[in-house]
């Protein structure tokens, strides 16, 4: 209340210095401040701006070292099991008394508080503070991403019961103002009863911008469950028939009967997921006939897979790109392994065909009216012979690529590029067939839906989007990242995005309600690099601080943390069956991390959903194997139908 | 706090402020205002080299680009700087100067005209690779074949750590391309053991390998031969057969030095210089069982059955080079191996009278291989007295065939090699009588030689004199230059009591100090520094040699060779 009328009087006060009389007796009256005299407010003029801004002048600066100091004594001489859970406050506060002390043209009191407290902190915040402590001036406040972020925003803090009490004793207690107002203004606590946590909990979670998630962020039901399979078998028969027949019956029958004991998968995809959304909860384009041939053909193939596991690991063909140092960004390869799309610094884009079939151009408008169209193979004499390569390019960006994605059927491509643009390119025509403008940045990833026709995206201006390919306004903004949205990934059943961003959070977004449905902080800093489980139930996410998080998104936990790699994480991949994961990084390597056994640890059961479960750790018993390659970074890893393993890399010959 | 002083990093000078400030037309920026400006575009230079870092990130480099800044600019809605292309890194150049410190950037001008007058010449720039793609087995069900795509198993720099601190990475990387089991078994073994044992199990196709290849080197088939060296000399995975080669050769030059069999010492030469040229293998390790063996074939008193009719000169002309390519790979301040080699010989030219002439031939050079210093410190002052020695051999009524040969070859070798050391001592004008008062006997020919290398003036071309086999050539950028004459060596080097030591002259024999030949550990005249430093050596690899030993397999290397021996006989390899 006092708070809320001390705002008002600085208002008013501002009112009454521009002149602006009418609103000021208006305000009064609303107010009921009728009597209030201006002089009684007593407020010089920069304490109305402070007032305004969101950090007051007030107090000595030589203060804020004294008050910080005593709360870090107050925390290290603690209980034990509260320290760890009290420490978490000292970063936030840290770096609100730096933001104020430069506010406040106290740089050098700000420069000496940073200076003498930052190496205390924890490893993983030490980088934005040196952000941070780019910003000496208070003109370089206006428009630096970072103290927006701590201005706009508070810094979220779970704490138990028993050691907010604590901290609330101590506050109470000492009376710091400086201290008290930080807390209140920038500090948000939620609040849960039980233990608090230990220091591992902890370091689970921490290290987002903006602090974790709150309970109620990871409240909503996800439904991560997968879709169930258009049954092609029976609704079109004559179709299925047609296809045995041309393959001759008893081959193609016997793998299709095996299949359900051979792959536990499939058989559970037929049955209905409890976990499943409802179905036409998100409408999806209608199979047409060519889709259903191609699902058929994937699943003969799938039949033919190789089951991976620690005693059968995945053969890895390796496809170098030599003479791209520098020159290449992105790679990508088609779901059926037939295409590999690379993207280049110079806006070009080539693709590869790693079949024998090559790459031809649809034949023009004259002569596809002589094309008989009743005659099966039509597809094929709708192209030129003459145009075959196996290799093409393609023109149209102008800027660096940074992502592409292959649409289901093959027909379409996607990339994104530093121009802001995000390309549509037909692989019939090979030319650019849309255009999509809407993001104002940089477009960092782009990622086709599993079902086609709708995409994702996100970008440098700090959303991701949802578009569908035949509209140029996107469907969908998903706005909340505090920085960049470096990768987007479509969850298998299409509902739901997720979007990892360098403000180092997870946001699960739902593409019906355009809601955020989780919130997930742990990453310690850009996550580049996401893939959804098999099942659908867990996200892999691995970026710039060299490790791989498994999330569970039934409740939005940390299940597991592998360290291992030496340098950014680029690409994860799990294999077809779901029983292994990959990893692909600048450090050179490839690394095969066993899923199954995972999947099988995980305390799943016994979870509390206020409470992060343990966090697996333990890098030796799940990492499988380790392969080198010869200075070649790895841009993309994909699992072929057979679960054979592709890796595209780039030769650094220096 | 010290460490703190980075946390706020630098700011430009206000100088700079003031000079940019001239450059743009502003006469006297006040104090007051160039700092406040170096402050704040410091800031901002900082924030746009910030934004340009997720730009390197995203296109997923670890380098920070010219492009990245432009593109950060661009966010910004500044207008980037357009010119500043670097493929690569840019080429900072340092300059200091009056307690200044500059970097700059090397700039020429290029005169465009110029450029486009030579359209499509020489000079004109080339066009960029085109980006292609290229495919290999980085693994095949859980296993990495060692092809040359694939980085070798044990890079270099671990070998190389490995050889220095052998315990080091006992437990790293212990699972890398090995099968999880294996690895598994491994490593429970490893925590049993209180001492560090290394185990060296070679599996079932190395051992094959191992096999196949050994039987090609000193076998009769050239092609095969030819073959094994090109995988001896390319193939990555080696790593954990070299203990094994190594024992090979070493075992096989003490015993076909013995048996005089100049082509088995050839091939195992052509072995060391193929394991050498390897790439992926660092050989510091092995060098205690490699360097006897190569100075073996450089100053052995005798190395064929014929002396006067074989062409033994050409291995120690090839041992000679095999050993200063060692020399330069391995040389380090810690092992000083280059002042031990070059100690070996030239104690052999000091006792120039007892030494046998081949030996002495090789002798010389050794040192004429290991560079102009070495000819100019050691081989010059010699010559006269290794002139009077081949004066007596042409002269002498006594001398036979063998040394009159051996004193020609000396004597060639002398002439070629030292010339174009002296050409650069002496002042042009040449006198024979002097030359052949400073030389000896030598003078004349070497004042001629001299005299035309001066008219050359290219840098003489270092030919090899007899080529080995094809790919010997490269190492040498040493200058032949030579003349010497020579004091024998000789390493008898048979596992028994040696039989070579009959002869006359003084003799020295290197013996490796290997723990399961104690008893050939009566050095005669032993270098102490060398030897020591053998024993230090090997100790980390005893069990290497050990393992060889046991392997069941691998265990009849000396029938291999001697069989083969007899198949073989004296083809001349040097023909080919």
């Amino acid at each position: 209340m006092d708070k809320d009328k001390s705002t008002m009087l600085a208002l008013l006060q501002l009112l009454h210095k521009y002149n602006f009389k009418d609103t000021e007796e208006l305000f009064r009256k609303e107010a009921n401040l009728i009597d209030v005299s201006i002089e009684d407010a007593q407020q010089s003029d920069s304490e109305v701006n402070s007032v305004l801004s969101a950090y007051k002048s007030e107090g000595d600066p030589a203060l804020y070292e004294k008050s910080y100091g005593e709360l870090k004594k107050f925390v290290e001489g603690s209980l034990d099991i509260y320290k760890h859970e009290l420490g978490t406050i000292l970063y936030p506060v840290l770096v609100h008394m730096y933001l104020e002390l430069i506010y406040n043209n106290h740089s050098d009191e700000g420069k000496q508080l940073v200076e003498k407290y930052s190496p205390n902190l924890e490893e993983y915040y030490q980088n934005d503070l040196k952000k941070l402590s780019h910003v000496t001036k208070r003109e370089h406040m206006a428009g630096n991403e970072l103290t927006d972020t701590f201005k706009s925003n508070q810094f979220i803090i779970r704490m138990s019961r028993d050691t907010l009490s604590i901290l609330k004793r101590y506050l109470q207690e000492k009376k710091h103002s400086i201290l008290l107002n930080i807390i209140q203004e920038h500090l948000y606590f939620d609040m849960y009863e039980g233990v608090a946590r230990n220091k591992n909990q902890i370091e689970a979670t921490s290290g987002a911008l903006v602090g974790e998630a709150t309970r109620q962020d990871n409240k909503a039901k996800v439904y991560y469950g997968l879709l169930k399979e258009p049954d092609i078998q029976c609704v079109p028969p004559s179709v299925t028939e047609e296809e045995e027949e041309d393959n001759g019956g008893p081959d193609s029958d016997k793998p299709k009967k095996k299949k359900p004991k051979k792959d536990p998968l499939f058989s559970k995809k037929t049955k209905s997921d409890p976990n499943a959304p409802p179905i036409g909860r998100m409408p999806l384009p209608n199979l047409k006939d060519v889709d259903k041939l191609e699902k058929i053909k994937a699943l003969r193939e799938a039949s033919k897979r190789v089951v991976l596991g620690p005693d059968s690991l995945p053969s890895i063909c390796f496809y170098t790109l030599m003479n791209s140092v520098n020159t290449v960004i992105s790679a990508e390869i088609a779901e059926d392994s037939s295409l590999l799309a690379v993207g280049f610094n110079d806006s070009a884009i080539k693709v590869w065909s790693l079949v024998p079939q090559k790459l031809r151009i649809m034949k023009d408008g004259e002569q596809l009216a002589d094309v008989e169209r009743e005659a099966e193979d039509v597809l094929v004499r709708m192209m030129d012979e003459k145009t075959a390569e196996t290799v093409r390019t393609l023109y149209g960006h102008s800027g660096p690529v940074y992502c592409l994605s292959f649409s289901p059927d093959r027909n379409l491509l996607l990339s994104c590029a530093e121009d802001g643009t995000v390309r549509l390119w037909s692989l019939h025509t090979w030319t650019c067939v849309v255009c999509y403008k809407g993001h104002l940045f940089p477009v960092w990833s782009v990622k086709f839906s599993p079902h086609g026709y709708y995409f994702a995206t996100g970008s440098h201006d700090k959303t991701a989007r949802l578009w569908a390919t035949d509209s140029h306004q996107p469907l969908r903004i998903f706005a909340g990242h505090y920085s960049d949205v470096d990768v987007v990934q479509f969850h298998p059943n299409s509902n739901y995005i997720a979007s990892g961003s360098s403000d180092m959070t997870i946001r699960l977004w739902d593409c019906v309600s355009g809601n955020q449905v989780r919130l997930m902080t742990g990453h310690k800093a850009p996550i580049y690099s996401l893939a959804f489980s098999a099942e659908g139930r867990f996200l892999a996410s691995a970026g710039a601080d060299s490790r791989i998080l498994i999330w569970d998104l039934a409740h939005g936990h940390l299940v597991a943390a592998l360290p291992s790699h030496t340098a950014s994480v680029y690409c994860l991949s799990f294999s077809r069956d779901g029983n292994i994961l990959v990893s692909g990084s600048l450090d050179c390597s490839i690394k095969l991390w066993d899923f199954t056994k995972l999947a099988e640890e995980m305390s799943l059961e016994d979870v509390n959903v206020s409470h992060n479960p343990d966090v697996k750790t333990c890098t030796e018993s799940y990492l499988l194997r380790s392969f080198g390659t010869k200075n070649s970074p790895i841009l993309a890893l994909h699992f072929t139908r057979r679960n054979l393993l592709f890796g595209i890399g780039r030769f650094d010959a220096s | 706090m010290s460490d703190m002083e980075p946390m706020y990093g630098t700011t430009l000078s206000t100088e700079s402020m003031k000079v940019i400030a001239e450059s743009i037309g502003v006469g006297n920026l006040p104090d007051e205002a160039a700092k406040d400006l170096a402050e704040d575009v410091s800031y901002r230079l900082k924030e746009i080299i910030q934004d340009a870092t997720k730009f390197m990130r995203q296109g997923r480099r670890q380098k920070l680009s010219t492009h990245d800044i432009d593109h950060a600019l661009k966010t910004k809605n500044i207008e980037p700087t357009y010119g500043f292309f670097a493929k690569d890194h840019i080429p900072f150049r340092f300059a200091s100067g009056g307690g200044r410190e500059l970097h700059f950037i090397e700039e020429k001008e290029i005169d465009l005209n110029e450029i486009i007058s030579m359209a499509g010449g020489p000079n004109w720039p080339k066009l960029p690779l085109e980006t292609n793609l290229r495919a290999h087995w980085l693994c095949i069900d859980g296993i990495q074949p060692t092809i040359p795509e694939n980085p070798p198993p044990v890079s270099k720099e671990v070998q190389k750590l490995e050889s220095v601190d052998p315990i080091s990475n006992r437990n790293s990387n212990a699972n890398i391309g090995k099968p999880g089991g294996k690895s598994h078994k491994l490593r429970n073994v490893e925590t049993v053991h209180v001492k560090q044992l290394a185990t060296h199990e070679l599996s079932v196709e190395q051992q094959l390998y191992y096999k196949e290849i050994t039987e090609a080197c000193v076998g009769s088939d050239e092609a095969r031969r030819v073959e094994a060296f090109q995988s001896l000399s390319a193939d990555p995975g080696l790593h954990e057969m070299l203990a094994r080669m190594c024992t090979f050769i070493a075992e096989g030059v003490r015993i076909n030095v013995v048996q005089n069999n100049l082509a088995i010492l050839i091939y195992l030469m052509r072995m060391v210089k193929a394991l050498l040229d390897n790439p992926s293998l660092y050989l510091e390790k092995y060098l205690h069982e490699l360097i006897p063996s190569v100075v073996t074939c450089i100053v052995s008193k005798q190395l064929c059955t014929r002396p006067e009719m074989d062409n033994h000169w050409a291995l120690r002309d090839f041992a000679s080079r095999l050993m200063a390519q060692i020399c330069k790979n391995f040389n380090t301040s810690t092992n000083n191996i280059q002042t031990r080699v070059t100690r070996i010989f030239s104690q052999a030219l000091a006792k120039n009278n007892q030494t046998p002439l081949a030996s002495l031939y090789g002798a010389i050079h050794g040192l004429c291989e290991l560079g102009s210093e070495v000819i100019k410190a050691l081989v010059i002052p010699k010559i006269k007295s290794i002139s009077e020695r081949i004066e007596t051999c042409f002269e002498g009524s006594n001398s036979s065939n063998v040394d009159k040969n051996a004193a020609g070859h000396i004597k060639t070798l002398l002439i070629k090699s030292v010339a174009p050391v002296l050409k650069t001592l002496r002042s042009p004008p040449d006198y024979i009588e002097e030359y052949k008062q400073e030389y000896g006997y030598i003078g004349p020919p070497l004042c001629t030689a001299v005299a035309k290398a001066r008219t050359q003036p290219t840098t003489i071309a270092p030919t090899t004199t007899i080529s080995i086999t094809n790919n010997t050539s490269q190492q040498q950028t040493s200058v032949n230059t030579n003349k010497t004459i020579s004091q024998a060596v000789v390493l008898g080097a048979s596992r028994g009591t040696a039989g070579t030591a009959t002869s006359g002259g003084q003799k020295f024999v290197i013996l490796q100090s290997r723990s399961q030949t104690p008893t050939t550990q009566q050095q005669v005249q032993q270098k102490p520094t060398q030897a020591t430093k053998l024993v230090v050596v090997c100790m980390p690899n005893a069990n290497h040699a050990q393992s060889t030993v046991t392997q069941s397999s691998l265990s009849s290397k000396p029938q291999v060779f001697v069989t083969q021996s007899n198949v073989e006989q004296f083809s001349n390899p040097l023909e080919e």
